[in-house]
């Protein structure tokens, strides 16, 4: 069943008068279950297509369909992972999870039960009472997960949350990721700049190209799980992602970029 | 607080009151216009033994504090409000940073014409000097707030008051405090002059009744008051307040 579709998206932003087409008819089907890993170059519109989905910034034109249904609004049915977190500061590690669940009104013992159940899963059960100051990067990028999955949303979207990790938490956390996603069976949008890290992840990688701003091609990986970063087999996904993006570069030279 | 600082200070106190005793003691200044420490001592006694000094503290501090939480109530509003619409912001921002520069006491002839010698007029004098300040400082607080922060309570489905009262409030809180320590010196600027001018009851309007009865040393031991309920509000209310920020925020922000 398709989980979401994005439709002719259209999205400018007005630099000082010049507007800039940050996407320019991206279209995307992802089904659910999908784990999608969306790469592109720097610039090339991935986070303003993430916010989309996400309902924090509105296309000039387009649509986003959820389940066949039109949406237009932020939605908890849609977490985002941010990509420097952005835990509240003022609350505890537990109140950060459960914080959605305390907006949608959801009654206390209840919220106690997901986000030990989150917190657990991330391994995090010690560190409930602490702020986030006196946790680790990574340590917070694992709270951020916990908080999105505790809102048991139908799609979770991830806009590059290992890019500021040392590789060592990261390849853990590849792990992690891909086991929470086959026990939770959740579909996912996950934005990275890291090709590497997008064949360990991705069920899918959609390739982002430049100017115009468009998907411009779907990789399937079909290899089996849980996937490690250092995996020879994975590099020819990788060499046909990065054939992708050269030709990309090359195309651009040619039309005099 | 290490008690090596404690030392420190009661050194200094100890210190300026022993050269204080010294300038009195030689004659350096006329007797009549600097009092002896001890003077000042017995006046404060008096003051306390009488229960006029007790009460005029109360009475200030009860305008202050009226005043104070209509200010910060008020003010918190107003910034909200003018950092929501930012075409409201670039309206009225000029005039809330021009009536922010009125000193509390320029306030007081207004207050005098539309409330008369009372209470209401004070405080009147007491919100209008801290509010301004508030509102200035809860905007730029507000605008200060890393947008990521607001995009992840409406991702997580916050929008209207609750993202106002659960993210943006608790988001620029740090930043506030600046605007109500300054609202509070304001505030207690203008309920002392308020009560100098005014004369009805208040640490002012004893202030002012020493004047009249050329009692120097009964107009310094209520100065001293002031000044020691200025330290104990920041001490006791406002450090307090960061500390708590702090022990949650972490030590950088
Ligand atoms: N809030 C904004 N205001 C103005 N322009 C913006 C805004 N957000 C994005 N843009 C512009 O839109 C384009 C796409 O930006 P976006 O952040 O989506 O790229 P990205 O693919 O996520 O890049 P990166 O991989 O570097 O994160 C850029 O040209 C950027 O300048
Ligand atoms: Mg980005």
């Amino acid at each position: 069943m398709t989980k979401l579709q994005a439709r002719n998206i259209v999205k400018h932003f007005d630099h000082n008068g010049t507007p800039i087409l940050a996407l320019d008819g991206v279209n995307l089907d992802v089904e659910e279950g999908d784990f999608v890993c969306l790469v592109g170059p720097s610039g090339c519109g991935k986070s303003t297509f993430l916010n989309i989905i996400a309902g924090l910034e509105k296309p000039d034109s387009g649509e986003i369909l959820l389940n066949g249904k039109l949406i237009d609004t932020p939605g908890p049915d849609r977490t985002m992972v941010f990509q420097e977190g952005a835990l509240f500061p003022w609350l505890k590690v537990v109140d950060n999870v459960e914080f959605g669940l305390k907006i949608a009104g959801i009654p206390k013992e209840e919220r106690r039960q997901i986000s030990k159940r989150y917190l657990d899963m991330m391994q995090l059960e010690k560190f409930s009472e602490s702020y986030t100051y006196q946790l680790s990067t990574g340590m917070k990028q694992r709270v951020a997960i916990a908080r999105a999955l505790a809102m048991d949303p139908e799609i979770l979207l991830m806009d590059e949350p290992f890019a500021a990790l040392d590789s060592q938490t990261r390849d853990l956390l590849f792990v992690e990721l891909q086991l929470i996603w086959e026990r939770t069976k959740k579909t996912i949008i996950f934005v990275t700049h890291n090709i590497a890290e997008s064949v360990v992840l991705g069920s899918k990688v959609a390739i982002f190209k430049h100017r115009p701003s468009r998907i411009k091609k779907e990789i399937v990986i079909d290899y089996r799980r849980p996937r490690l970063a250092e995996d020879e087999n994975l590099l020819k996904y990788q060499h046909a992602i990065i054939q992708e993006l050269k030709n990309e570069v090359i195309e651009q030279k040619k039309s005099g970029d | 607080m290490g008690g090596k600082i404690i030392a420190r200070r009661v050194v200094f106190y100890v210190g300026i009151i022993a050269a204080w005793q010294i300038v009195f003691s030689l004659h350096l200044a006329p007797q009549t216009v600097i009092p002896s420490p001890s003077d000042v001592g017995q006046a404060l006694a008096k003051g306390v033994y009488d229960g006029s000094l007790l009460y005029g503290i109360g009475t200030s501090l009860l305008r202050l504090s009226a005043g104070l939480v209509i200010a910060i109530a008020a003010g918190i509003a107003l910034g909200i409000f003018i950092a929501r619409f930012e075409t409201m912001n670039q309206i009225i921002g000029p005039f809330l940073l021009g009536l922010q520069s009125i000193p509390s006491v320029a306030w007081v002839p207004l207050a005098f014409l539309w409330f008369g010698r009372t209470d209401g007029g004070i405080i009147f004098v007491t919100v209008i000097g801290a509010l301004f300040a508030v509102a200035i400082n809860t905007h730029s607080a507000i605008r200060a707030v890393p947008p990521t922060l607001v995009a992840a309570g409406r991702n997580m489905g916050a929008n209207g008051i609750q993202l106002i009262k659960d993210v943006i409030i608790p988001a620029s809180f740090p930043q506030m405090i600046a605007g109500f320590k300054q609202g509070w010196s304001y505030a207690w600027r203008g309920v002392i002059s308020a009560e100098v001018i005014f004369s009805v009851l208040g640490l002012g309007s004893l202030l002012n009744s020493g004047t009249k009865n050329n009692q120097i040393a009964e107009v310094i031991s209520v100065l001293i008051i002031i000044m020691i309920i200025g330290v104990l509000v920041d001490g006791l209310v406002f450090k307090r307040l960061e500390r708590t920020v702090l022990s949650r925020w972490g030590p950088v922000k």
